[in-house]
């Protein structure tokens, strides 16, 4: 379940971001403090934004963070940022970004189950909605809890 | 009868994020509208022997995807959420190799 993978200091609230780039290293950056993955994990994030565009960018106003498990996931993590204010992220349909959901997965397969929680929770709008109003990590993780709950 | 199945690689760079979410949704769509379509999921090393039909993926790889010889065609998806996005495109797909 996500919620096996998501706890209160992955989450961060009102996030002051200057750039796209900031924005994905502060998302990440509560994974690395924990061990959850490695500074090459973070750089190879924006290296493949770099190379590649914003593919990250998934939905509206939603970056999903991650990279390839080699180079540099630990142990799997899910983790959540809310912006202050959005930022551009050159995404000509999803942009601007206010949400960002880092992520750590060794293999898809063993975290299907996260996975398929978070693609839902995702296609929620009233998920998006509480998030926002969300005045404490301990709020996101008793929404989180609460949408996985009713699912 | 369509008794045949177009094959599809699911697939994005690191192979385990944001395309697994797309296969899952894509399966959604394909299950609820009787599509001929059965997927698998990978990342681009996927495509090394790939021998299906064509390659699902998000849009900024599709360009890169479509000029690729190893790929017969290649769909973008926008919004991975976007459940008539997946079907419009996928019909349209399949429309264009009549199925």
């Amino acid at each position: 379940m996500l919620s096996d993978l998501l706890t209160e200091d992955l989450v961060q609230l009102n996030v002051v971001a200057s750039n796209w780039e900031d924005a994905i290293r502060k998302s990440a950056q509560p994974l690395v403090d924990i061990k959850k993955v490695t500074e090459g994990y973070v750089d190879d994030i924006i290296k493949g934004v770099n190379e590649l565009g914003p593919y990250i960018v998934i939905t509206e106003h939603v970056a999903l963070p991650h990279a390839r498990p080699e180079s540099g996931a630990l142990e799997p993590a899910v983790g959540i940022t809310v912006l202050k204010d959005s930022v551009e992220f050159g995404s000509k349909d999803n942009d601007p970004v206010k949400f960002l959901f880092p992520l750590a997965a060794k293999d898809s397969e063993g975290h299907l189950s996260a996975l398929q929680s978070l693609v839902e929770l995702l296609s929620d709008p009233d998920f998006f909605a509480q998030l926002e109003k969300a005045q404490s990590p301990k709020d996101v993780v008793d929404l989180v809890h609460a949408k996985e709950g009713r699912l | 009868m369509a008794d045949k199945k177009f094959h599809a690689l699911v697939c994005c760079r690191a192979g385990m994020g944001s395309s697994m979410m797309l296969k899952i949704k894509i399966d959604q769509v394909i299950k609820e509208n009787d599509l001929p379509i059965e997927t698998e999921h990978g990342n681009l090393d996927s495509l090394i022997g790939f021998n299906g039909d064509f390659v699902i993926t998000m849009p900024d790889l599709t360009d890169e995807l479509n000029a690729d010889d190893r790929v017969p065609s290649a769909v973008g998806i926008t919004n991975i959420v976007d459940k008539a996005e997946m079907k419009e495109k996928l019909t349209a797909w399949l429309a264009e190799h009549n199925a």
